[in-house]
């Protein structure tokens, strides 16, 4: 009786332990951050991008990012440096193709595609789909840095064309924001690092609230560990897009 | 002084009368000693001038084809130059920044006939799959049309639209046994079923009866629903060294343009290497059948016992489609007709036609290949890239950046001796603006520009280890600010930029020699007048490029031949311990067959030596015995080396059998050719040899005395 006394204190004035996720808790975080990223009218976006690979020279763009959610469809449009103005990717069903106006061909790529030859994937700047791209589980709830974090394993769904098989995310709980993400192949040796320390949202009129995008991602490559890549959002235009934009002959366009 | 003179030329001649009486008494001895001197000589002649033609044969490949006599590179690259690739993959060098500088320091010094830039890398060429070729041409057709108007009759482009509605039928019917067994209730079956119906719309009459109504939207449809369907293609790579093309051919005999033309003089292009050609470009079932006579016609092997051309037959029986996907429907019909005559079948299936053809066996491989190269391949488009094409190289740059360049091809190029080693047979020459455009050296505007975008971006790099502290040490929960939305107007920063990267049709300039030595290499190769004074040169061309302000390196061809050089130093070493092993044996069997001769005559020389001969005439006597015998025999057996070497040379020499033996032999076939010297060396080696084997039992028979000889029971 007495010991039951002393059980009780003692879970009364312990510390309260981090309550596991239920996979439906888990399902639904990984939704929401869908959900928070998503927009449901076009959406363009100024970015720039640094690269540092060993013992090569930086390499430096600035893009625009173009996407319509809605049909799945992404542009990316080179600007700068001048050699690499008028480059840049098209996104249709499932598809992705490269185009080089300067020697004026298309060229079919994969998921893997490293873009601009940089750690930089296309899912990291098109649309968040991580809830139909993998299924979900929580691992637990810790600390990075001095935010307290869910960590999530996702696991890539069975026909699903995805950069890497297996991701695992970190999740502030108070905001809901993919702070850090680890990439892993199909073995499970671990390829990418990424950190997304600042989050915007802009309001989105065809949304009707707001779009959550981060501002700043950093890429740190895990076979040759000295590569990193630098991402920064710069602005955000929501206006609809040309309808025909999702086209090669509009990308072929920018460069005539 | 005369006395004693006359008394020893009397001497002599006793000792060569004994000698001689000896021989040609024991003639079965004399015959065995000298039967092996002659067999030792036979081998030596025989086997240097093997050895020496091999060397001769693969220095003028190395030298004549990409080698030079020297080569310099800049004396700060890590790597040592490696033409043919080294164990690790290219090597990389630092560039040689001005080779017009280089190359004018290098004619002053005495000897020097030319100097070529050179650039050696590998890059990437982009196949893509048969569809998205084809559609590639109609896109042209589309683009054409548009920008033209459409001419009242196109017979090209309704050619191109017909070709590829066969293909998409073909595509449905190898993907037609795919669905039946496809598990309906499936998620990937939904995919599927899909990407069925877009291959039936395509396959439809009236897809093809509206195409021209919205043509960019009709090919966007095949390009992403219908093509990604067919899953070939993707990319070769290919390994080219960047040159000026006409300084190349003055300086590289051995580089020989095999189909089409050399590049023109100031101008860009690329010769594809041949055998690169054949084992990439090439159609798969026309590279089997190759491969399948030349294992039954040089190897002897049969199809019948041999597992690899069954497996070869059986790829080519069963994939037809390569062939199929080529042929539009003009084309489709007059194969049918030639392969049902050919073949003697009424079979009018296309797919079973072709299946038939390449099913080969022994007994009708021969009539088969005829058929396919007489019959079939006019019809078909047997390298994927042909003479006139051009073809898009892409390369990771020394800027960071992936150049792409469109360069002419303007034929095939074999290097002469070396057309079949995997290495070197596989080299392509590019000219060398195309090359320094794919090399992408980071000129000083381009690191400005670089410069400037860092610095407007404001950005700040953060080290791996400290990144999780420097982004989430903070503290409070990171912000949330929100962000008006803003205009971005790409034709603005597309203008502001600097450039809108329209496609500039390089291969259209023309390059004087000037502009064409002004730039970037990575290592210079250098003919002399005379190959003989490599050495001596040397020193003297890295004095003159230093005087110039380049720090170079200089090293011999061989050195510069990486894995090539090192093989070719190892064979070199295989073959010396052979001769050394073959003089090591002689020696020994000689020896033992002297010894045994001597102790066979103890009674015979102990008498001699009873009846006042002194120990020097005995040593004298056997010494000018051997030495007779070596004479003799050995200068049979150098005519006996010299014939057979001879008769080798009449009969085409010594077939190769496989690559390494092609390689080894420079060629097809080994010639042995005879060296004067080397021939005067062998036969010097092989008497020396006599003589040293002779010298035991020549001190054997001088210890005899007539006490032994007395006591012998022998004889």
């Amino acid at each position: 009786m007495r010991n039951a006394s002393f059980l009780a204190l003692f879970l009364l004035l312990a510390p309260a332990a981090a309550a596991p996720l239920d996979p439906e808790a888990t399902d639904q975080l990984v939704r929401t951050i869908d959900e928070r990223e998503r927009n449901s009218g076009d959406w363009k976006a100024l970015v720039y991008m640094e690269a540092k690979e060993k013992d090569k020279t930086d390499v430096v763009y600035d893009l625009v990012v173009y996407r319509r959610d809605k049909e799945q469809k992404l542009v990316f449009l080179f600007l700068e440096p001048k050699t690499e103005a008028g480059k840049g990717y098209l996104r249709i069903d499932k598809n992705l193709w490269f185009y080089d106006p300067r020697v004026g061909r298309w060229e079919r790529r994969t998921e893997r595609e490293r873009i601009g030859g940089t750690d930089t994937r296309r899912g990291d700047l098109d649309e968040s789909r991580l809830s139909e791209e993998y299924t979900a589980k929580w691992e637990g709830d810790e600390k990075l840095g001095k935010f307290e974090v869910h960590r999530v394993l996702l696991t890539a769904r069975t026909g699903v064309d995805v950069a890497f098989p297996s991701v695992r995310l970190w999740v502030d709980q108070a905001t809901g924001n993919v702070l850090k993400k680890q990439e892993m192949a199909l073995s499970g040796r671990l390829m990418r690092t990424s950190y997304y320390p600042r989050w915007k949202k802009v309001r989105s009129e065809s949304k009707k609230g707001d779009v959550w995008y981060a501002e700043e991602m950093r890429f740190y490559d895990e076979v040759e560990k000295a590569n990193q890549t630098l991402v920064l959002v710069k602005s955000i235009d929501l206006r609809p897009l040309d309808p025909n934009l999702f086209t090669k002959a509009w990308l072929e366009s920018k460069s005539r | 002084m005369s006395g004693s003179s006359s008394s020893r030329v009397h001497q002599g001649r006793i000792l060569v009368e004994i000698a001689m009486r000896n021989l040609v008494a024991s003639r079965v001895r004399t015959t065995v000693v000298g039967g092996i001197v002659a067999l030792g000589v036979v081998v030596v002649v025989l086997g240097s001038s093997l050895l020496d033609s091999i060397d001769a044969g693969m220095t003028r490949s190395i030298q004549g084809s990409l080698g030079g006599h020297i080569q310099l590179y800049n004396a700060a690259s890590r790597d040592p130059l490696a033409l043919y690739g080294g164990t690790m993959g290219e090597s990389v060098l630092e560039p040689i920044s001005d080779f017009a500088r280089l190359k004018g320091a290098v004619l002053t010094v005495p000897g020097v006939r030319l100097v070529v830039p050179m650039g050696i890398d590998q890059a990437m060429v982009s196949m893509g799959n048969v569809f998205d070729v084809a559609l590639e041409r109609l896109r042209a057709d589309v683009r054409r049309r548009m920008a033209n108007g459409p001419p009242a009759e196109d017979p090209e482009y309704e050619a191109h639209k017909a070709h590829l509605r066969r293909m998409a039928t073909l595509l449905q019917q190898e993907l037609r046994q795919a669905r039946e067994i496809a598990d309906e209730t499936s998620g990937v079956y939904k995919d599927r079923k899909a990407d069925f119906d877009a291959l039936a719309r395509a396959v439809e009459g009236g897809f093809w009866e509206h195409f021209d109504e919205d043509p960019l939207a009709s090919l966007e449809f095949l390009e992403n629903r219908v093509a990604p369907l067919s899953m070939d293609g993707g990319f070769t790579f290919i390994r080219y060294v960047g040159t000026d093309p006409e300084a190349f051919q003055k300086a590289f005999p051995g580089a020989q343009v095999v189909e089409g033309a050399p590049i023109p003089p100031g101008q860009r292009g690329v010769l594809l290497g041949k055998l690169y050609a054949e084992e990439w470009l090439k159609l798969r079932a026309a590279r089997r059948l190759d491969k399948i006579r030349e294992a039954r016609d040089l190897h002897g092997r049969r199809i019948a016992k041999d597992e690899e051309l069954q497996r070869w037959v059986k790829e080519n029986t069963g994939q037809t489609r390569d062939i199929l996907l080529q042929l539009d429907p003009v084309r489709t019909r007059e194969a049918v007709r030639r392969l049902q005559a050919a073949l003697g079948t009424k079979e009018s299936d296309p797919a079973r036609l072709v299946s038939a053809l390449l099913d080969t066996d022994d007994r009708n491989f021969d009539a088969r290949y005829r058929i396919f190269y007489a019959e079939l391949a006019p019809l078909l488009q047997l390298y994927s890239v042909k003479v006139g094409d051009f073809i898009t190289i892409k390369a990771p740059s020394r800027s960071g950046y992936v150049s792409s360049v469109n360069v002419p091809v303007y034929g095939f190029v074999e290097f002469r001796g070396l057309e079949r080693s995997a290495l070197a047979g596989m080299m392509s020459v590019l000219d060398i603006h195309t090359w320094r455009d794919l090399y992408g050296y980071l000129t000083p505007e381009r690191a400005a520009e670089i410069a400037r975008l860092k610095e407007r971006a404001g950005a700040t790099m953060v080290a791996r280890e400290e990144a999780e502290a420097a982004l989430f040490g903070g503290g409070d929960a990171p912000p949330a600010p929100s962000s008006a939305p803003q205009v971005i107007d790409e034709n603005r920063l597309l203008a502001a930029g600097g450039g809108k990267g329209a496609r500039e049709d390089l291969f259209l300039r023309r390059y004087g020699q000037a502009e064409t030595d002004a730039g970037v290499a990575l290592n210079a190769a250098v003919i002399l007048e005379d190959p003989r004074r490599i050495e001596e040169t040397m020193p003297l061309l890295v004095e003159a490029a230093a005087k110039a302000g380049v720090r170079v390196k200089a090293v011999t061809w061989l050195e510069a031949s990486g894995i090539v050089g090192q093989s070719m130093k190892l064979l070199r070493m295989v073959l010396y311990l052979a001769v050394l092993i073959i003089f090591a044996v002689a020696l020994v069997i000689i020896n033992n067959a002297m010894v045994m001769a001597t102790l066979q005559r103890v009674k015979e020389i102990g008498t001699m030596r009873a009846i006042g001969a002194q120990r020097r005439f005995v040593l004298s006597l056997v010494l000018v015995e051997v030495v007779t015998t070596g004479l003799v025999f050995g200068g049979l057996g150098a005519a006996a080396g010299i014939a057979i070497v001879r008769v080798i040379g009449w009969t085409g020499g010594i077939a190769a059998t496989n690559d390494t033996m092609y390689f080894l032999f420079s060629g097809p076939a080994l010639i042995p050719r005879l060296g004067a010297a080397s021939l005067a060396t062998s036969v010097a080696i092989v008497f020396l040899v006599s003589i040293l084997s002779a010298l035991y039992p020549a001190l054997l028979a001088m210890r005899v005395t007539p006490l032994e000889a007395m006591q012998s029971d022998d004889g």
